[in-house]
């Protein structure tokens, strides 16, 4: 009887483990920096007013969604980054005219891979003044077309030249 | 101990017939208030040593009584024991009707005769648990101690607060009732805790399905139902002390009430407190969205707290009236989890932080729960009325250190009327009124009826915002019939009317952005006003059946429930797991069908039931990751925005227990839910937070060890927990997993003090485990490591 209940149990419980959906999509895109030219990388230096490469590829296996920049201030070293070498910070200061850059790309639908280069410019000021030097992060967030998600964050600095 | 009495009884009988010479004798029935025979109660005739137990119709004989004057008490457990003086000659015959005992839930837990007329009476299944389960299985927060109930999880953050997850379904689909009110704080948020006692709570019952009809429209997945009123006997004066430790995060705590009754008034006062620091995982470090974190000493940085609570009854207990009046401020402070805290993962201070395992830094969260509530109830004759009137202000302030992003000035302008490190403030008033009428029709037809009214007020405050101020009101009648077709079979329908409304306030932001297209700075708003009504007219359709050892349920209902403001109207970062969160103004009710059976089988000896489900949601509301971001405020963080789709859910609970020997006990309990989107964005995929499919196994050895040790026991939890592969974005797949429990206890004699002492050790092999159902899972924290728990209870009598 006991033999009996047991038995059932593993059954079920074997039953409800492999209950699992194959027709969904579990994986997430992937931010490729590792290929020939990816720029930029963690602890490079961008001069504002001077043109830089942005360059990376991007993989999912179904369809890729749209993907995001973020660069802000790092002064107080509140940021780390994704990847493993830690670069050198400069002395932790308050932000006086820090520089703010957020924008969404797209990416064509139905796109598995993308390779993505363009040129970025960032200005050297605003009508408060020069924007500060220093420390920033810079954040990369890729989307797939069901939400999945992808991160990557590196460290820069950004000075004037 | 109640067969020992009985047999005891039962040779008295046998050898006083033996012995007697006078011919007198007292026959007689015991009955309850319903006229229904009570098997198995006790009667004693004092001076004399004669006795007897009532038969399977209620009667009971005592022979051979000597003529004279004599005190005859009769008990009967879950009832008042009476005494009757009665001169005896002759032949007597009397009836005695028993009245169902108020209980008194320190000394006499729920009984097993409570629960089980409960369950009967309910077509939906129920768990009911006392203070000893709590006391046996306690976890950082109530709704962690009844984990351990078959279709029951949690859903946490850090080692103080959880929400209760009944078959995956949380947040606002589930009510907590505290006393007959429901318990109103921000429950929308996954990191808001449950403003509740553990201390304090007496008697615990969960609902497990949609208890709408009676509950009003957020049942639509439960109900746990929670009663810490205390009675007890005629000038008793009294109280009991609680302490309580844990080694995971070194708790320390104590909880002290104190009760008393005269005559027809009584008064139950309860203190706790608790201290408790950083919680230790079985890691040295974690890795949030691929940023490392390595932890100092295996703790979770910052997520230490701390909890004071207050609570006062006064009660009046009438013949026909009884009135509680009851007051409560639950204040607690808790750390997140520091370097998970804000737009993206972050650097903090680590000596700063690390520095004590006991401070509490920013970020952190503060709440303070007041709630007053009267319950009035009046029986007259065959109809109880009973009137639960409250108020409850609900305060939560969460506070981190200010970090410009987006459009956000660098440094914080002065003026804004708060300060700089208050991230968010909710404060919510809530007022509600309950009425109840209860009318038995002859010994068939029971009539029930409610009218159930809230009004809801929240402000917000603080420089970021995530949702609008905003009112509700909702109004409720229902009606529900009991038919008692007769001893087997008894059929129940009930009808509902919800009417909704709700408002929401516009929002501006304090700071100018960047228009890109005109390149000039603009307060852009956030939320915009917005009147929505509601109503809704659900149904349910009950049956059960019983026969001796065999029980069988079902029900069939319809539930809704309103949107909420978050899901209306949210519109900003959620800093926890780094998402931008918009809601939908447009969003339907959610309705929702559902089908519940429930068999039972139960001897003495052995039980085994099966409680599976089906539920069917027209348009079930949930966070839709997508594939955009937003550049307005972060850097760039992914937007989740909220849906309505199709759902389609099934599962369910058994069990299979055993008493191998009379001091040991076996069982297993195992659960399972499996949900589907049918439409929407997500078709094909699961709901978040699904539970993963488990079995407990459970081995419980107790007896009386010798006269100053007793009540001993020894458990042992064994948990099998299956991986969880059915995931939706931005969750990641749950390996299975195995833990262990041992829980150990007893009362014992100390100074003619009885002490009860409860230990336990959670996660004995300090194993490194994933709960999927945590939402500390999405940024890959581990379950808390081994934990050693001990609980003291001293219950002492001042006078009696």
């Amino acid at each position: 009887m006991k033999k009996t209940i047991f038995l059932s149990l593993i059954i079920v419980l074997s039953f409800v483990a492999c209950n699992e959906k194959n027709d969904v999509d579990t994986q997430k895109p992937q931010i490729d920096m590792t290929i020939d030219g990816a720029s930029p990388l963690n602890c490079q230096t961008i001069y504002y007013g001077e043109p830089f490469k942005f360059k990376a590829l991007f993989k999912d296996n179904d369809a890729l969604g749209s993907y995001s920049i973020g660069l802000h201030n790092n002064f107080d070293n509140h940021s780390h980054t994704t990847e493993i070498n830690e670069c050198a910070h400069d002395a932790i200061k308050d932000a006086v005219n820090p520089f703010i850059f957020s924008k969404e790309y797209m990416i064509d639908k139905d796109k598995k891979e993308s390779l993505v280069e363009f040129e970025m410019c960032f200005d050297k000021g605003n009508d408060k003044g020069n924007f500060d030097d220093g420390d920033y992060h810079f954040f990369i967030s890729l989307t797939d077309k069901n939400g999945w998600s992808q991160k990557k964050g590196l460290s820069i600095k950004l000075l004037h030249r | 101990m109640n067969r020992i009495f009985m047999l005891f009884m039962s040779i008295n009988l046998f050898v006083s017939s033996l012995y007697a010479q006078d011919i007198s004798s007292l026959s007689g029935r015991v009955i309850d208030k319903q006229n229904k025979p009570l098997i198995g109660a006790c009667l004693l005739l004092t001076p004399s040593d004669k006795g007897a137990i009532t038969d399977a119709d209620g009667r009971f004989n005592i022979t051979n009584i000597k003529k004279g004057k004599y005190a005859l008490e009769v008990s009967f457990v879950g009832y008042e024991q009476q005494t009757k003086q009665i001169y005896i000659d002759k032949k007597i015959s009397l009836e005695v009707q028993m009245k169902q005992q108020i209980l008194c839930l320190h000394e006499v837990v729920v009984t097993y005769e409570h629960s089980k007329k409960r369950e009967r009476e309910e077509s939906l299944n129920i768990e009911i648990i006392n203070k000893d389960f709590l006391k046996q299985n306690i976890g950082g927060s109530l709704m962690k101690s009844i984990e351990r109930l078959p279709g029951i999880s949690t859903i946490d953050v850090g080692s103080g607060q959880s929400k209760p997850m009944i078959r995956g379904m949380s947040f606002n689909r589930v009510v907590v009732l505290e006393n007959g009110v429901k318990h109103e704080g921000q429950q929308w948020g996954a990191d808001h805790g449950l403003e509740i006692d553990q201390f304090a709570v007496n008697c615990l019952e969960v609902i497990k399905g949609p208890a709408s009809l009676r509950y009003g429209s957020d049942a639509v997945g439960g109900v746990v139902n929670i009663e810490n009123y205390k009675y007890c006997a005629d000038n008793t004066f009294g109280g009991e002390v609680n302490l309580t430790t844990k080694t995971n995060n070194a708790l320390y705590g104590g909880s002290l009430s104190l009760y008393g009754r005269k005559k027809w008034f009584y008064f139950d006062a309860r203190m706790t407190w608790l201290d408790y620091g950083d919680y230790c995982v079985p890691t040295d470090s974690v890795s949030v969205y691929s940023f490392k974190i390595p932890l100092h000493k295996r703790r979770l940085r910052n997520t230490a707290g701390n909890e004071k609570d207050f609570r006062v009854t006064l009660g009046y207990i009438g013949d026909k009236f009884t009135d509680k009046f009851f007051v409560s401020s639950i204040n607690s402070e808790a750390g997140f989890f520091a370097n998970a805290h804000g737009i993206e993962p972050v650097n903090v201070d680590d000596d700063v932080y690390d520095a004590s395992r006991r401070d509490i830094l920013e970020p952190k969260q503060k709440v303070n729960h007041l709630k007053i509530l009267n319950h009035a109830k009046w029986e007259i004759d065959n109809l109880s009325l009973v009137s639960d009137l409250g108020f409850q202000r609900n305060l939560r302030q969460e506070h981190s250190p200010y970090v410009s992003h987006g459009y956000m000035p660098p440094l914080f302008p002065e003026n804004l009327g708060y300060e700089e490190n208050l991230e968010r403030l909710f404060d919510k008033y809530v007022s509600s009124a309950n009425f109840y009428a209860d009318l038995k029709c002859g010994e068939k037809l029971f009539l029930s009826s409610g009218v159930n009214f809230e009004y809801q007020k929240n402000n917000i405050d603080g420089r970021d915002f995530m949702i609008p101020s905003f009112w509700q009101v909702t109004l409720g009648v229902y009606f529900i019939g009991r038919y008692v077709l007769d001893e087997h079979n008894s059929f129940q329908a009930g009808l509902r009317y919800d009417y909704g409304k709700i408002h929401t306030d516009d929002y501006y932001d304090w700071f100018p952005s960047i228009d890109e297209t005109t390149n000039t700075e603009v307060y852009l708003q956030r939320s915009e006003e917005l009147n929505r009504e509601f109503s809704n007219l659900s149904w349910s359709l009950g049956y059960n059946y019983f026969v001796d050892k065999l029980s069988l349920k079902a029900n069939l209902g319809k539930s809704f429930r309103m949107p909420i403001a978050k899901e209306l109207s949210a519109n900003g970062i959620n800093y926890h797991h780094f998402s931008y969160e918009v809601g939908d103004k447009n969003l339907s009710p959610e309705v929702s069908y559902q089908l519940d059976l429930g068999i039972d089988f139960l001897t003495e000896k052995f039980g085994v039931g099966i409680s599976p489900f089906i539920n069917y949601f027209t348009n079930y509301i949930y966070l839709n990751p997508t594939s955009e971001h937003d550049s307005q405020y972060g850097n760039g963080n992914q937007i989740f925005e909220y849906k309505e789709s199709e759902v389609l859910r099934y599962g369910g609970e058994f069990y299979a227990k055993y008493m191998v020997l009379p001091t040991l006990e076996c069982g297993v309990v195992g659960e399972f839910v499996y949900s589907e989107q049918m439409t929407g964005d997500k078709k094909g995929f699961s709901l978040p937070f699904s539970p993963p499919a488990s079995l407990l196994f459970n081995a419980k050895y107790k007896r009386h060890l010798c006269s100053l040790i007793r009540n001993f026991y020894v458990q042992v939890d064994y948990r099998l927990t299956a991986s969880q592969k059915n995931i939706v974005p931005p969750e990641e797949i749950t390996d299975g997993y195995q833990t262990f429990n041992i829980g150990l206890g007893c009362d014992f004699e100390f100074n003619k003090q009885t002490i009860n002492l409860s230990m336990m050790l959670q996660n004995v092999l300090d194993t490194k485990y994933f709960n999927h159902t945590s939402f500390y899972r999405l940024i890959n924290v581990p379950e808390a490591g081994r934990n050693f728990v001990v609980n003291l209870l001293i219950p002492f009598k001042i006078k009696k």
